[in-house]
């Protein structure tokens, strides 16, 4: 009876231990609670009818080391300047240049995709089609490892039922509202439902070289059931740069 | 009289568009080249209507007060934008008569961006967003 006991007994500690393993190391999850992100999300906009605990909170101070602040000033200065000209300053996007990280996750008013699967979480942005890929159950890299480009190197993991994302490798010209930062910059995010129906990201950039502290700030988005995706390739762009580095707009003869 | 020119002070409507601009979100461009203070009105012919990105455009044949056509480039928001706002891909096509309210451009080119725009068919439809101006400004740096 009592070995019968214990052999049952192990056999229940085996299946438990054996679907942690497989949970944690084949689905890269630690636990099974995991909320369902899957699908289009549109921005979550405040005002009428929209539940204020649900709004995203205010962004931190946004603090620079002086010389950065100085030229970041300097440069939004300009661009009021030229903007109330009528003459707006070129930006990435004037050439069609993808936005990147972390800008794409908040695109005007366009929806985002989240394809959610066990070792990789896909966000594809619908402006410019951006995607990034934040792998599941790998280590980060080095900073100095990953070459710099647009969406950097993501991995991701599931703390509860939050999504924690730490991004490494963006190029220096791919900028946030046009706010530098150095080749160290690091952003981490944390994903998590706030609602059954309402997505909150918060966003911490963190850069030794330009910032003085690490400066956060939190999107929110509503989950869009039954949207499809529409397909956004840059093939009429009709901004042009002059020498004088403002943008025109061609316009046609006939 | 088919070229109309009208100067409106609407507060709302430049208050939206900067909002769009200037928000939390990155917009495509800045919208400042437009003269949203003022607003004319266009009414002629299509050549073409251009379900692009990043942005759609009516082009399109006006005669002045002589008679004699004008050609002009009618900036639009971008086909999801516009779809979201009850635009088709079809709604216009080579050959139609059209009304357009547009906030010209300010470099005095002939060229505007989209207000509003009365089709064949007798419907008006607006130039987006649709689904109302970006988030209040949660994520833009120094607010």
């Amino acid at each position: 009876m009592i070995r019968c006991d214990r052999g049952f007994l192990r056999l229940v500690f085996f299946a438990v231990w054996s679907a942690a393993f497989v949970s944690t190391y084949v689905y890269g999850q630690s636990n099974t609670n995991i909320p369902d992100f899957s699908g289009a999300w549109g921005p979550y906009r405040g005002g009428r009818g929209a539940d204020p605990k649900l709004a995203p909170p205010p962004a931190t101070p946004l603090a620079m080391k002086p010389e950065y602040a100085k030229a970041y000033e300097a440069r939004r200065a300009a661009e009021a300047a030229a903007n109330s000209r009528g003459e707006p300053l070129a930006t990435a996007s004037s050439a069609c240049v993808p936005y990147g990280m972390p800008s794409m996750m908040s695109v005007a008013v366009y929806p985002i995709e989240i394809i959610q699967a066990p070792k990789q979480v896909t966000i594809i942005a619908e402006a410019f089609s951006e995607v990034r890929r934040i792998y599941i159950g790998k280590p980060q890299q080095k900073i100095d490892d990953v070459p710099p480009g647009y969406y950097g190197r993501s991995v991701g993991r599931w703390e509860g039922d939050t999504f924690i994302i730490d991004t490494v490798g963006i190029k220096e010209s791919v900028q946030y509202q046009r706010l530098p930062h150095s080749d160290q910059m690091h952003i981490s995010e944390r994903m998590r439902l706030v609602a059954p129906d309402v997505l909150h990201d918060q966003i911490t950039i963190e850069d030794p070289v330009v910032l003085e502290k690490p400066y956060t700030y939190t999107l929110a988005y509503r989950r869009m059931p039954d949207y499809e995706m529409v397909e956004f390739v840059c093939d009429n762009n009709r901004e042009y740069v002059d020498d004088q580095g403002v943008v025109r707009l061609k316009v046609r003869e006939k | 009289m088919t070229v109309r020119a009208t100067t409106i002070l609407s507060r709302t409507i430049l208050a939206a568009a900067m909002l769009i601009a200037a928000g939390t979100a990155s917009a495509h461009h800045s919208f400042a080249m437009f003269d949203q203070t003022k607003q004319i009105t266009l009414i002629g012919t299509v050549s073409a209507f251009e379900w692009t990105n990043p942005h759609a455009y009516i082009e399109m044949d006006v005669p002045d007060e002589k008679g004699i056509l004008k050609h002009w480039s009618v900036e639009m928001g971008s086909p999801s934008i516009l779809m979201q706002s009850g635009w088709k891909f079809k709604d216009l096509k080579h050959g139609d008569k059209v009304t357009v309210r547009i906030s010209p451009l300010k470099d005095g080119k002939p060229g505007g961006l989209l207000v509003q725009a009365t089709l064949p068919d007798g419907r008006v439809l607006g130039n987006g967003p649709g689904r109302g101006p970006a988030q209040p400004s949660a994520g833009a740096p120094n607010q």
